[in-house]
């Protein structure tokens, strides 16, 4: 479990992350979205202990990261971003060097399950500096899970994979998160969709949005705008759907329309369909403007920045 | 200790790949080797013993190249690489990972020290030997030795760039070294006398070249190498702590 309360860093004059707040559930993959320089790096290396916060706490199973830092330590596992390593050491030789520092029993035996676990067995006498950027990435994450820790924090841990690595790594994580807690970050968004059980996302060191992937697009779709097609003339059916019960405007986007309904709470789609039926049109398509993660990231990244001072705009506790 | 010696032995174990250990070992064993010949053979029978505390004088002179050359890499490279912030997130203290890297460089220089007791036994196969005086002088350059490399640690803490460290390690030993010279420099020149003295305090030739490294064994020459070893680890493990904590 991974609590963060009110996290600050400032460096200086910059501020890192400011005011940043939320839990991280054992048994679930949490994510940690954001654009590069969002501030997610800085609030994994206070997560981890690597440095201090300028204010706020942060309990990571169970010991604040500032006071208990060695304790915290113990229980987690940690993948920094450029995954750094000791190159002129094998596989098996850094991930036994780490467990005696960490003053594990049986180091080989260990040090040679993670590496099965990340797949990596038949590379473990290989120089690291031998060995493909995405081979050292899992090594990094062998390192990581060499004491089975109750926490693992991985920051961008598909990066620089292939695309079959990338789907193993997702299927790892994902398996690992049933008996783990795992936060990790990352700034693609499909691939946050497709692991997490629940999302943070932050950007210039706020968080804009949290909760799980489903109930953050329910939180946008609800009083968001729809798609609609007809096998006609835009321009002819707009009226037509403009007197629809419950629509504000429609608005015409190449061959086809979006419509905004008059309230948030109002689904116009129904009304939508019996207006152009009942003008003997042909409705091709007509569903919720698709709102990915990618957009709801889009949109709230992009509000962010035209009003810094907005409060987070979506906030589901997931 | 764990944790301190798992890092021990990994440095250690550092020092016999690394070509600029085999480099030091090597300029510093073939010097010695052609100076003692050249010394034997000068003395031709006469007093060869006088060679006793010039081998370890030489080698605490040379503390100035050979500190910096064997320390320059240790924590510079962990920071460059990003190996600390691994480190940093384990649990162990800087002080672990500072003590199992300075421990492993002067087990290193130690070696290069019992290396040259070479010469003594081979000169007590030709006369006696003035055992306080080896005792003395070869304490002194172990002592001096891990003072100078605990000093150049403290640049490799600070920059990430190994020559800036090595550079700033050799000068910080010169200046350590000429402060005798310094010190009397002022009092000749009448000025400043009192501080003169404190000067020399300081100075690392005062506490070795002079006392100890003839045989003169006195506890506040062992105190002074003692605290500088003190001081210089803790100061590295502060630097250490304040650049993780703004990296």
């Amino acid at each position: 479990m991974i609590e963060v309360q009110a996290l600050t860093k400032r460096y200086g004059a910059v501020t890192a992350i400011d005011n940043l707040s939320f839990t991280a559930q054992p048994g679930q993959v949490t994510g940690f979205l954001g654009p590069n320089g969002a501030g997610k790096t800085t609030t994994m290396r206070i997560l981890t202990g690597f440095m201090p916060p300028t204010s706020g706490a942060a309990i990571v199973a169970g010991y604040d990261v500032f006071t208990q830092s060695m304790e915290v330590r113990r229980r987690i596992g940690y993948l920094p971003e450029n995954v750094p390593l000791y190159r002129d050491m094998t596989a098996v030789g850094y991930l036994m060097y780490l467990a005696e520092i960490r003053g594990l029993a049986d180091r080989r035996k260990k040090a040679e399950a993670a590496l099965d676990r990340v797949g990596l067995l038949y590379r473990a006498q290989s120089r690291i500096r031998s060995l493909s950027k995405g081979m050292r990435q899992r090594v990094g994450l062998a390192a990581a899970l060499l004491h089975d820790p109750e926490v693992l924090i991985l920051d961008e841990p598909t990066i620089g994979l292939d695309p079959f690595q990338v789907l193993e790594l997702r299927d790892l994580i994902r398996e690992l998160g049933q008996d783990h807690t795992v936060l990790f970050s990352t700034h693609i968004l499909s691939e946050a969709e497709q692991v997490c059980n629940n999302v943070v996302i932050i950007n210039q060191g706020h968080i804009v949005a949290q909760g799980n992937p489903a109930d953050l697009r329910v939180e946008l779709e609800r009083g968001g705008r729809i798609f609609v097609r007809v096998n006609a003339n835009p321009e002819e059916v707009r009226p037509i759907i403009a007197n629809a019960a419950g629509v504000a405007s429609v608005d015409i986007e190449g061959d086809h329309l979006i419509a905004t309904p008059s309230s948030a709470n109002i689904d116009p789609r129904p009304a939508i369909a019996r207006v152009l039926v009942e003008a003997n049109y042909e409705l091709v398509e007509l569903r919720p403007l698709a709102v990915r993660l990618e957009e709801i990231f889009l949109e709230v990244t992009q509000r962010q920045i035209q009003h810094p001072e907005e409060e987070p705009i979506a906030e589901v506790v997931g | 200790m764990r944790a301190v010696w798992a890092v021990y032995k990994r440095e250690l174990a550092l020092y016999f790949r690394s070509p600029i250990a085999y480099g030091v070992a090597l300029a510093l064993f073939l010097f010695l080797g052609l100076l003692f010949t050249s010394n034997v053979s000068a003395g031709n029978g006469q007093a060869p013993a006088t060679f006793l505390n010039i081998a370890p004088e030489l080698l605490s002179f040379l503390t100035f190249l050979v500190a910096p050359l064997l320390t320059m890499r240790l924590l510079s490279e962990e920071a460059r690489e990003g190996t600390l912030e691994v480190l940093m997130t384990l649990p162990m203290r800087e002080l672990q990972f500072v003590l199992g890297k300075f421990l492993a460089v002067w087990s290193y220089y130690t070696l290069l020290l019992v290396v040259m007791l070479i010469y003594p036994i081979l000169l007590s196969t030709v006369g006696i030997l003035d055992i306080g005086q080896l005792v003395g002088s070869y304490l002194g350059a172990w002592l001096y030795g891990g003072a100078m490399l605990a000093v150049c640690l403290i640049w490799s803490a600070l920059f990430e760039d190994q020559i800036v460290a090595a550079f700033l390690g050799a000068a910080s030993v010169l200046v350590l070294f000429l402060a005798e010279s310094a010190a009397i420099w002022a009092s000749n020149q009448g000025i400043l006398s009192g501080a003169a003295d404190f000067i020399r305090e300081f100075s690392l030739s005062a506490h070795y070249q002079s006392t100890l490294a003839q045989g003169v064994l006195r506890a506040e020459d062992i105190l002074y190498f003692v605290l500088m070893i003190i001081a210089a680890i803790f100061i590295t493990v502060r630097i250490v702590e304040i650049r993780r904590w703004r990296a």
